[in-house]
């Protein structure tokens, strides 16, 4: 999933044409009197869609549009367009983002192999002004967005070659991964945990099943029970488990991580991975570990926990972001302080805490 | 010599306030045969006309007086369509297509035409039609010919720093410009028959915020806005679907 491949058959009219625009906006970028960094070629580059309210903190502006409309929440926003909105939960991770690039630049001054993001929101136009604004507030490089007026993101993430999209929105964030782009909704955590984020590395939390993996093993668990869970996973442990909806989002880190190892900064790394699993190593781990290898994929460090509480080896992990498949886990990891992202893919979405939810009839 | 014929079945619109649309006859009726049929058959799949009565159509439902629509006017701007005039204008009667003029001109004078009619936004597929009318300062775009098919709920007016047509007189824009804003502001922000986008295709965040302050204080509030800082604009624009592209440069609207 999430494998944007570049499109071999595009037309030499569109290639032209792409590359006129490419240079017009490099001798724009080139330019421009500060010395910001352009934006990297979006066919190379990392590309993280963020939402307005996972870049800020917009709950205040939120109530307004709910309870007073859109028009209100518009004309609101323009007249406190140049106070610049509080940081969200998906700051911290852009911020993290930015310091691999600089990291980037200075070992590869050429390359296009960068993290790209793109701010992608359903908000009016006219509401785009005080992003823009609070963007500059915080020097955020962040060069390129979509403002769709109300509009249906999803399309746009397509044509901006999104490799992860973050969105406070569960809706928009499950069309995402039904057409095969990785995303999840975000959480925001308790401001004195933010402060102890890394500010000189990434780090980047996943859960396993369901998440960097398929569901099938969870499947077997929530039918079949734990016994034979662990049987099945015994018996196919060389059997690699399909993909999940954020493995490529890991390959693609893992891709820029061996950047660094390339010019022996192994040691220094500013990109850190973590599989956080409530498999146990003993039993389910080693088919794990065997189809990570099979892929190619190397993570950091694995923790298995047998089926402890994440929470607080999350809180001692420190992330700036964790992404997993199950809300109970989330609101755990939440409560913790940990900046969370639930990935609403799979069986674990039909239960809570162990139990089937009842689904209401969709409404249509 | 051109010439201008009213049509008797419409009511005229204010001259004053209207927006006058200029569009090809060529993009209306489809090529027919000299069988002497009267009737020319409508290209059905033109569905710009539609959209623009839609949204006269809404404004006055909002206001039954209201003097700010679009004046359709009907150009044949090749000499070859001109011997058809009486068959384009009963074509039109018989469609109940609402144009309020027609204009019968060839290639040399169909641009001073569109002048003479005060025509404010001159819409074709034809680039050399565009430019030639574009010369003679009178604001055109050209019609996207794939979006000009697709269905649609909603007319979808594009702002970009480079548009095929580059406008001779940034009044031209500004003041067609100040006029959309005021016929924008008629409809609520959802569920509008017009949609005005911003799109900045090279700069970066403080160009796409510098042009919409620009229209902004033009009098047009955008409704979308995207900047892509020289990420490739085809995926974009097939998302996108605007009917049409005016251009305007950051650094203001007069040139």
């Amino acid at each position: 999933m999430s494998e944007i491949n570049l499109n071999e058959s595009a037309s030499t009219e569109d290639s032209v044409e792409e590359e006129t625009d490419w240079a017009a906006a490099k001798a724009f970028f080139d330019n421009l009197k500060t010395n910001k960094p352009r934006p990297p070629k979006p066919r190379f580059a990392v590309t993280i869609a963020v939402s307005s309210r996972t870049l800020f903190n917009m709950v205040a502006e939120r109530k307004i549009y709910e309870e007073e409309g859109v028009e209100k929440y518009v004309v609101y926003q323009v007249e406190h367009e140049s106070e610049p909105l509080k940081p969200g939960a998906a700051f911290p991770f852009v911020k993290a983002l930015m310091t691999v690039n600089a990291r980037l630049r200075e070992l590869y001054p050429d390359s296009e192999e960068l993290f790209d993001i793109v701010l992608m929101t359903n908000n009016h136009a006219q509401v785009g002004v005080r992003l823009i604004n609070s963007i500059n507030h915080y020097d955020l490089t962040i060069e390129r967005f979509c403002m769709t007026g109300g509009k249906s993101p999803i399309g746009y993430l397509k044509a901006y070659m999104t490799n992860l999209y973050l969105s406070k929105d569960s809706e928009k964030v499950t069309e995402a991964i039904e057409e095969g782009i990785a995303a999840a909704t975000m959480f925001m955590a308790q401001t004195e945990t933010v402060k102890e984020l890394s500010h000189t590395q990434l780090r980047v939390a996943f859960d396993g099943d369901a998440v960097l993996f398929s569901d099938e093993s969870e499947i077997i668990v929530k039918k079949e029970g734990l016994d034979s869970f662990f049987e099945h996973e015994k018996k196919f442990e060389n059997k690699p488990l399909a993909q999940g909806p954020l493995k490529c989002f890991l390959e693609a880190l893992g891709k820029l991580q061996r950047k660094f190892y390339a010019k022996n900064e192994r040691m220094n790394c500013p990109i850190r991975t973590f599989l956080v699993t409530a498999r146990s190593a003993a039993s389910s781990g080693a088919r794990v570990l065997k189809t990570l290898r099979s892929w190619g994929l190397e993570i950091d460090e694995a923790l298995f926990l047998a089926g402890a509480p994440k929470g607080p080896l999350l809180q001692k992990i420190k992330p700036h972001i964790y992404f997993d498949d199950q809300m109970f886990h989330i609101e755990g990891a939440n409560e913790m302080g940990t900046i969370s992202a639930h990935v609403p893919y799979g069986i674990g979405q039909k239960y809570h805490k162990g139990k089937l939810i009842e689904q209401p009839e969709k409404k249509k | 010599m051109a010439s201008t014929i009213q049509n008797t079945e419409v009511k005229q619109k204010n001259a004053d306030r209207a927006v006058v649309v200029a569009v090809t006859s060529r993009e209306v009726f489809k090529d027919g045969p000299d069988d002497g049929r009267e009737i020319l058959d409508i290209d059905e799949s033109f569905l710009l006309l539609k959209l623009l009565h839609r949204v006269n159509e809404r404004l006055e439902e909002e206001n039954p007086e209201e003097p700010l629509l679009f004046d359709v006017i009907l150009i044949t701007t090749d000499s070859q369509r001109q011997q058809q005039s009486s068959r384009i204008i009963s074509s039109t009667k018989h469609y109940g297509l609402e144009i309020s003029r027609f204009c019968f001109a060839s290639e040399d004078d169909f641009a001073e035409s569109l002048q003479k009619n005060n025509v404010q936004l001159f819409l074709t597929t034809d680039r050399n039609e565009a430019s030639q009318a574009a010369q003679k300062g009178v604001l055109s775009a050209l019609l996207d010919q794939q979006v000009a098919c697709s269905p649609s709920d909603q007319l979808r007016v594009m702002f970009c720093e480079d548009a095929v047509i580059q406008p001779d007189s940034g009044r031209a824009v500004q003041s067609f410009t100040a006029q959309m804003g005021e016929m924008r502001r008629r409809f609520g922000m959802s569920d509008s028959p017009l949609s005005f986008i911003l799109v900045t295709l090279h700069g970066g965040k403080d160009s796409c915020a510098d042009s919409l302050l620009t229209l902004r204080s033009s009098g047009l509030s955008v409704d979308e806005a995207y900047c892509l800082a020289g990420a490739p604009r085809g995926p974009i624009m097939s998302v996108l679907q605007p009917h049409f592209m005016i251009s305007i440069s950051s650094s203001g609207l007069e040139k």
